[in-house]
């Protein structure tokens, strides 16, 4: 009976197109598909090649798809000596786990009345594009944000391989000490904000954006950004010239497919939490629609960290540790204390008074 | 964390068919036992079954990304032992076909080096500007890599027509590209930082440890079997031999591009000089009693030949010293207590090449 309401209301409608259309796994889905996509081919015009030409009508566009139905095809090897519960379920939590922090995030503004035909579904204007709105829910997904090195470590070492459990490790030593800058980068953006509430965050930037008085934040962020979900040059988890593959050395078919898109799917996540937090999320001229100018400058900084990948080479663990403690900690704190000295002085420019 | 051994090939995406045994400490090797002979095929003993003009195609097969040198160094040794002097026009053919293997085995190496950093570009630009190179080969040989195209006396046939100008323009497109290489990976900051120090060799331990070719070069000791004992023409052309000045494998690889010049411009005296005349003498079938030892200066540095016939068709005993047999104690040597990234670096800034190791 409380079902039959439920329904009536709208609320079961609104949940099933959040959870699985926008910004729940449809949406996610073709980001990862076209990110894919995008990267090798422009990676392939950097090398000189064509790229995926074949699959598709255009441009090879179909080739990630293809990709991943070879991935579902193929046999699942486990490794005999392999820890077999944990080998299984790693991959699986991780691409759960990343795509859970999308159910926090608010992806727009409803600026007019939605409804649809014979099914009861109603959005009011002034809701927001967010499966589970929470006020703390910056706080949850860096949080979410932060567990993946912990399966990773289960997933290497659940192989009980050499060159796994060395990746594994040094997965956990690159994300553990990027984390620190990544939460210092933060702080500057929540202190101005006032609020854990991404949906305030974004809307704290109204008159400017948070980015443009807090470069460093925004410099921090991105490099770390860039560690925390392993890309080019710090894909030391997969350096292919010393480990194989890394900790997913060992791990074939579906399984790999699952930790390949967790990995896309958390360079999205990176990118997304980069525009709510420094560029303003989907605020921007109204000649495109708010979700629109959301997914653009996500879009945007998904389509700079590929192109990076073409132009640098890989750095070495202990040069990126290194960095990650002299360089970008400092320069983090250095942010902070600017935006300290100018909320005392000037909070008019942050929007602050 | 206890010592662990991991096997660093031979199936492996960067080791070839070189296996090295590493003891790891957490990120550290401290310790490594290279395990060669994966690729062995025994051809110095193919060569003693066969007649020395038989022995060419087995023999190029010992390195095929540098096949010329091969040839070479075995037709010098034979024609020592014979007594054959070449005709000059052989003799600048033979320096024109040497340096473009030369440039082909060092873009190879190139895109391989760029691997051990992790850039994918720098392995897809040389490997196709190799072929360049192949497609002037193809042109003269009719074959890209395994050309036999040396015999002991000469050179099989004589340079096609239009062949000059189409190597001279791809020399001109190649040494473009030797600057884009330079800005792309050399100047790149995080290439320096991840070679720059790695594997540092003073000139002492080089000599020391035996090194041969641009691996000795890059710590600074001039050594070039061209100029210190002039085989084919190289005597009547002019060039320089790099040399670096720390000895890191930054400096190993910059020898290597600073020779790719050179060799350009090798290339294009030779093309310039070439004099008239025929192309191969007439040698003997079979060689006299004696022995003989020929070195010539590879792409990974000094070949040598040791040659002992006994008065038949066939060579009473066949040896090669190969240049990368002789590097691999370097690695050994370099590879104590450094990071497990810096493997790789060190092991394609020696150019070890697997086939060249184990014959």
């Amino acid at each position: 009976m409380q079902l039959w309401q439920l329904w009536q209301s709208g609320y079961l409608t609104e949940l099933f197109i959040k959870v699985i259309i926008f910004p729940g796994l449809v949406h996610i889905s073709l980001v990862v598909l076209l990110a894919v996509w995008f990267e090798r081919k422009v990676n392939a015009r950097i090398h000189l090649r064509v790229g995926p030409y074949h699959v598709g009508p255009v441009m090879g566009f179909f080739q990630p798809i293809a990709d991943f139905v070879k991935l579902i095809g193929k046999e699942l090897i486990v490794p005999e000596k392999a820890h077999k519960l944990l080998y299984k379920t790693a991959p699986i939590s991780a691409l759960a786990l990343s795509t859970l922090s999308f159910a926090f995030i608010p992806f727009g503004v409803i600026g007019s009345e939605m409804s649809l035909p014979f099914i009861p579904f109603h959005l009011s204007p002034g809701e927001y594009w967010v499966v589970y709105y929470s006020n703390i829910s910056l706080l949850i997904v860096i949080l979410l944000f932060s567990v993946r090195p912990f399966i990773i470590i289960a997933a290497g070492w659940a192989c009980r391989s050499k060159y796994c459990t060395v990746g594994a490790l040094r997965t956990a030593f690159q994300l553990l000490a990027y984390e620190v800058p990544l939460l210092v980068a933060i702080v500057g953006v929540v202190m101005v904000a006032g609020s854990f509430d991404l949906v305030a965050i974004i809307e704290s930037q109204s008159s400017i954006w948070h980015g443009v008085f807090q470069p460093l934040g925004l410099a921090v962020f991105f490099v770390a950004m860039m560690a925390e979900v392993s890309r080019r040059p710090f894909d030391l988890p997969h350096a292919e010239q010393e480990l194989v593959y890394g900790w997913a050395t060992e791990y074939p078919g579906v399984l790999y497919g699952c930790f390949m898109m967790a990995e896309y799917v958390d360079l999205y996540l990176g990118a997304v939490l980069m525009t709510a937090l420094f560029l303003g999320g989907w605020l921007g001229p109204a000649f495109l629609p708010p979700i629109a100018w959301f997914l653009l400058k996500a879009g945007i900084i998904v389509c700079i960290v590929t192109l990076l990948r073409g132009v640098f080479p890989r750095v070495r663990i202990d040069q990126l540790l290194d960095a990650g403690w002299t360089y970008l900690i400092p320069l983090a704190l250095i942010q902070v204390l600017i935006i300290l000295g100018l909320a005392h002085v000037a909070p008019g420019l942050l929007g602050l008074a | 964390m206890p010592v662990m051994r991991v096997k660093f090939g031979p199936q492996h995406p960067i080791s070839g068919h070189l296996c090295l045994a590493l003891d790891v400490d957490g990120d550290v090797v401290v310790n490594i036992e290279p395990d060669i002979g994966y690729t062995h095929r025994g051809l110095e003993k193919i060569a003693e079954n066969r007649n020395y003009v038989q022995a060419v195609p087995p023999l190029e097969r010992a390195n095929i990304v540098d096949s010329v040198h091969m040839v070479l160094g075995y037709v010098e040794a034979v024609e020592e032992l014979m007594g054959v002097e070449v005709p000059e026009r052989a003799k600048f053919i033979r320096v024109i076909m040497a340096e473009m293997s030369r440039i082909a085995s060092h873009l190879y190496w190139l895109c391989l080096m760029a691997v051990a950093v992790g850039l994918e570009t720098m392995l897809m630009w040389p490997i196709n500007d190799r072929e360049l190179l192949l497609d002037l080969f193809e042109m003269y040989t009719g074959a890209r890599i395994t050309h036999s195209f040396f015999i002991p006396g000469g050179v099989r046939r004589d340079l096609p027509q239009g062949f000059k100008e189409q190597t001279f323009r791809a020399l001109s497109y190649l040494e473009q590209r030797l600057g884009d290489y330079d800005r792309m990976l050399y100047q790149s900051y995080t290439f320096k930082i991840r070679t720059q120090g790695v594997g540092k060799l003073k000139p002492q331990e080089a000599i020391k440890l035996g090194l041969v070719g641009p691996s000795i070069r890059g710590s600074g000791v001039k050594v070039d079997v061209r100029k210190d004992e002039p085989y084919a023409a190289y005597d009547q052309l002019e060039f320089t031999v790099p040399t670096g000045k720390v000895g890191d494998s930054y400096d190993r690889s910059v020898v290597r591009l600073r020779e790719m010049e050179q060799s350009i411009s090798l290339i294009r005296q030779a093309l310039e000089r070439l004099p008239s005349g025929p192309i191969k003498a007439p040698a003997p079938s079979s060689a006299p009693k004696g022995e003989t030892y020929s070195r010539v200066e590879s792409a990974r540095g000094e070949l040598g030949y040791y040659l002992v016939g006994d008065g038949t068709t066939r060579p009473y005993r066949l040896k090669i010293s190969s240049p990368s047999f002789r590097n691999l104690p370097a690695m050994g040597y370099l590879s104590k207590n450094v990071p497990f990234a810096d493997i790789p670096v060190i092991l394609w800034s020696l150019d070890l090449w697997p086939l060249d190791m184990d014959r």
